[in-house]
């Protein structure tokens, strides 16, 4: 093919080769034709260099094209420019459903992003999305998970729960969190969901995985929990014991 | 681990020094405190560390030809984390003291050896504590104390701290341990995964710095990725290596065993001191040792009972401080007047010397007005000492939590704002019990909203002058409330705003009830107000003569009063044999046309003295913020008062007499009461009172905030922030208030 030597130039021509593609082919789609100027209007460029991207096209047997004549999409052409359209969709979609960002943002973050897509990650995003569409709750559940919210922007990666809380109780009566356990009840930690001091802090009273707590009692309201852990009296809040995953253990001897 | 020092015997033998440094390491509660007591007895010294709100006590003591230098380490449960108190205990250990004792409860060796543990690592020289000992003898625990010592290779001891029992053994252990320095660390047995990661990071730890630096505890450190270290760490020119590696290790480690590095650590520690006690424990305790405790809780954390009990508690506690602090508050009174009386005797009657204003409207006025709070203070402080010690405090804040932390505090706020009722300062100081310096400087913060006791004085003075009895009982209470309402807002605000921050842990001990001894309480009892006399001492008597020059200066040279006394005409006067006349009149304008009203000397010198204050820089400072000051409805002379009442608040009763010069006593009041009912509305009196309530907390509280949060601009903010808010009230309250009367 003729293109220029380096390989940055390489990516970079197809990049904008498939913007064009993709413009020709939503242009056919939405008006059943695509012309020179339609394509200038649309990607905000001069007809030259429409021209110019257009003869490249047509050496790669992608488009038909003659000059001052309508634009057509060879089935490969079509075929390419239906895969850049639906990697942007994609991402549009991700960004803005899931990430929940607004769409002029989400729609340039996808731009950003659509060339660089392979296929196979392409096809695992098709298959997340249709398991979003059955599953809804899915997205629900993210935003509200009790682990993630409240992070502080630029905080990336500090430390990743394994389970929040509310996923746990899912999980069934084997992993719960200790606020869910009625006083008098006996659980045994399985993981501490906590980060940051809370997390050292439970630690160094001896709130380990696989010791056992003793819940004796639960302030007015429900809150604070008053439990019983390597022989001390420990107070916790109830936004604290969240953090606190346990198994259900035998009943607290009397 | 097998480090090739290991137990070899040390090479420097008895050393000569005559001086040795001790340090006290021990969870909270394990009975530290108690301990430093019986061993350096009233050798203390408390202050803050630099900069932050944890006390420093140290202490000295004898053993022997030897001087020891106790220092008493906050209570920590690791030195895992970098709490305030953490920290402070991480620096005294970094400064390498020659003995450390690590202090354990022995009702609960599981969770305090874990801090043996890691003090074992840092490369200290150990001495264990094992206290309440017989507390753990009861429940039937029983020990191997020789076997102890031999596989840890350093002192053991019992103790009982709050009787002194054990406590010449432990003179004796320090001394042995000074002289035979031994490194611990190598008694350590953590686990083969654990020592081969700690055996590739040791040589690479960092050649300069503390020796500290060279420990495994800053291994482990570095190993579970503690940021704080790991920085400094590599930041050390021989150092970079170690973190890189440590990095290695803990990656290769979390993958091997599956678990987080930190619960990895934690359990290695928890390991070490579970195999330890297998060893050396041949009795375990029984449940039912705890079973006092556990009965005590049954009522008095009882889920309807708690709270009736506890305001009972409270209001135990505050009907002491008041019923029993009334005796000796009135001998104080009563000797700051005998005093003040002598002292006056000693120039002739009617003096103007300024020496005497001094001593007498000066220094014994300000500081005699702090120190008359002494024994309420004193009361107080023994109830919650008590409390503390007893270990009620932390099921207070169990019942309290659920409401303080709707508010952005913690359950342990609540009794030093219930305290502030009494007095700020005792609050302020009681703030003490709060970790997190955070919730300590809110509450601090806005504890002086809570209206205290020397305000009632003013309530006392300005709701029977303004409003009808029906009105009276009500607006007493609507004061209080405002001031509750008010801190509660105010402390939610500033934890969204200046003091924003996620909440600490609550994570809290509610330790077993103990009996306090006597000792315990006069110790914490004598500290608390020699704190407090102090101050009084020094920075509130060089206040108070601040306070009394802007009263006193500049003198006027001559009289309104006297020179109306004499425009009269000779003949409605009496014989006129005095400079100034004993006669005077009503104002000069009728004065010439009725008759004169003989004048007595006193109500004379009443007179000239509320023209001395209005002449004085306190009188003109008053003057000049009246513009300021108008839109709230108040005059020269309220503000004038208030400048006084800065003080101490019940000042501004006095302060307004002299304004309206009327005579002290009951009588007085009543006349006052009259004066200012006939001066202002009830609508000004409601923004004074408001005015009074909210902003300018007195200067002791000022100076205590300041030594408790530890800077100035805590106490500035105080000032500045609580008068700027009572402006804004009483401006409103004033404002809206005149479109509708």
């Amino acid at each position: 093919m003729p293109q220029s030597a380096t390989s940055v130039s390489d990516t970079e021509i197809s990049s904008s080769l498939e913007d064009y593609l993709e413009t020709i082919y939503l242009l056919v789609q939405e008006q059943g034709f695509a012309r020179v100027k339609d394509v200038a209007r649309e990607r905000d460029v001069k007809a030259a260099s429409v021209s110019i991207a257009l003869r490249r096209l047509a050496e790669m047997d992608l488009v038909r094209y003659e000059r001052r004549e309508y634009i057509a999409l060879t089935p490969e052409g079509e075929k390419a420019g239906r895969r850049v359209f639906s990697r942007h969709r994609l991402l549009t979609r991700f960004f803005q459903e899931v990430l929940n960002m607004p769409a002029p943002a989400a729609s340039e973050q996808a731009c950003a992003m659509e060339h660089s897509l392979t296929d196979e990650a392409m096809d695992g995003m098709a298959r997340f999305f249709e398991f979003l569409g059955t599953c809804p709750s899915v997205i629900e559940s993210f935003r509200v998970c009790p682990a993630i919210s409240g992070r502080k922007p630029g905080a990336h990666g500090e430390h990743l729960p394994e389970w929040c809380s509310v996923c746990a109780k899912k999980k069934g009566a084997s992993t719960m969190s200790l606020a869910d356990v009625k006083p008098g009840r006996r659980a045994v930690v399985t993981k501490i969901s906590a980060g940051g001091a809370l997390r050292q802090r439970l630690l160094d009273m001896g709130v380990l995985p696989e010791t056992t707590i003793d819940i004796e009692r639960v302030g007015l309201g429900g809150d604070p929990f008053w439990v019983r852990c390597q022989g001390a009296r420990l107070a916790l809040r109830r936004s604290e014991a969240q953090s606190i995953l346990v198994r259900a253990g035998e009943a607290a001897a009397k | 681990m097998s480090s090739p020092v290991a137990s070899a015997a040390p090479a420097t033998f008895a050393p000569l020094a005559t001086q040795i440094r001790v340090a006290l390491a021990g969870n909270p509660n394990s009975g530290k405190t108690s301990l430093f007591n019986a061993l350096t007895g009233a050798h203390q010294h408390v202050a803050n560390y630099p900069g932050v709100t944890v006390e420093r006590r140290t202490g000295t003591c004898k053993i022997d030809h030897l001087t020891v230098n106790v220092a008493d380490l906050p209570g920590t449960y690791s030195l895992s984390s970098l709490s305030p108190d953490e920290r402070v205990a991480q620096d005294e250990l970094t400064a390498a003291p020659d003995v450390v004792v690590v202090v354990a409860d022995s009702t609960q060796l599981e969770r305090n050896l874990v801090l043996l543990a890691q003090i074992m690592q840092t490369g200290a020289n150990p001495v264990l504590c094992l206290n309440m000992a017989d507390e753990a003898r009861e429940a039937g625990q029983k020990l191997d104390l020789p076997l102890m010592e031999e596989l840890l290779g350093f002192p053991v001891v019992e103790t009982v701290g709050h009787r002194g029992q054990g406590v010449a053994k432990l003179k004796s252990a320090i001394a042995t341990a000074a002289s035979r320095p031994v490194r611990a660390g190598s008694r350590l047995v953590l686990g083969e995964t654990m020592d081969r990661a700690l055996a590739a990071i040791r040589p690479l730890l960092p050649k300069e710095g503390e020796p500290i630096f060279r420990s495994d505890w800053m291994a482990t450190r570095l190993l579970a990725g503690d940021r704080e270290y790991t920085e400094r760490v590599a930041a050390m020119p021989s150092g970079r290596e170690a973190s890189a590696e440590a990095e290695r290790q803990r990656a290769r480690l979390e993958a091997h065993t599956r678990v987080d590095i930190a619960v990895f650590v934690t359990e290695r520690y928890f390991g070490f001191v579970d195999g330890l006690l297998r060893e050396v424990r041949t009795a375990a305790s029984r449940v039912d040792a705890r079973q006092l405790t556990d009965r005590i809780d049954a009522i008095l954390v009882h889920r309807l009972l708690g709270l009736p009990i506890f305001a009972l508690v409270m209001y135990a506690i505050f009907w002491l401080t008041f019923t029993v602090g009334e005796a000796p508050m009135n001998w104080i009174e009563a000797g700051v007047h005998f005093l003040s009386v002598h002292l006056g005797a000693l120039w002739p009657e009617g003096s103007t010397s300024l020496l005497r204003s001094l001593l007498l409207d000066g220094i014994l006025g300000g500081v005699g007005g702090v120190i008359v709070f002494l024994p309420n203070i004193v009361l107080l402080f023994a109830g919650l000492a008590f409390l503390e010690d007893t270990g009620y405090m932390a099921r207070a804040a169990f019942l309290t939590d659920r409401l303080m932390h709707r508010f952005g505090l913690h359950g342990k706020s609540f009794i030093p704002m219930l305290s502030g009722f009494g007095c700020s300062v005792p609050g302020i100081m009681a703030t003490r019990t709060l970790e997190n310096p955070r919730d300590r400087l809110v509450t601090m913060l806005v504890l002086p909203l809570m209206s205290c006791g020397a305000r009632l004085t003013i309530w006392m003075l300005l709701i029977p002058a303004f409003f009808p009895p029906a009105w009276r009982a009500p607006m007493l209470w609507f004061i209080y409330a405002v001031g509750i309402a008010l801190a509660l807002v105010l402390a939610r605000v500033l934890r969204k705003t200046l003091l924003r921050g996620d909440d600490a842990p609550f994570v809290m001990e509610l330790p077993p009830y103990r009996l306090p001894t006597l000792r315990s309480v006069l110790l914490k009892l004598s500290e608390r107000a020699g704190l407090y006399l102090r101050r009084a001492g020094t920075t509130i008597l060089g206040i108070s003569i601040l306070l009394w020059a802007a009263t006193a200066f500049p003198k006027p040279t001559s009289y309104r009063v006297d020179r109306e006394v004499a425009a009269l005409p000779a003949g409605a006067s009496g014989p006129t044999r005095h400079p100034p006349p004993p006669l005077a009149s009503l104002p000069p304008s009728t004065a010439t046309t009725t008759m004169a009203r003989r004048l007595s000397e006193q109500e004379l010198a009443r007179k000239r003295a509320a023209e001395d204050l209005e002449y004085s820089v306190a009188g003109r400072i008053g003057h000049s913020l009246e513009p300021l000051f108008r839109p709230l409805g108040f005059d020269w002379k309220i503000l004038t008062a208030m400048i006084g009442a800065f003080a101490t608040k019940e000042v501004f009763v006095a302060q307004m007499g002299i304004v309206y010069s009327i005579a002290d006593g009951e009588k007085g009041t009543e006349g006052l009461r009259a004066i200012l009912a006939r001066d202002y509305g009830p609508l000004v009196g409601l923004s004074m009172m408001l005015f009074l309530l909210i902003a300018t907390p007195c200067m002791a509280t000022v100076v205590v905030t300041r030594r408790e949060s530890g800077k100035w601009r805590y106490a500035l903010l105080q000032l500045v922030g609580l008068t700027g808010i009572g402006y804004g009230l009483s401006l409103l309250v004033y404002q809206v208030g005149r479109m509708f009367i």
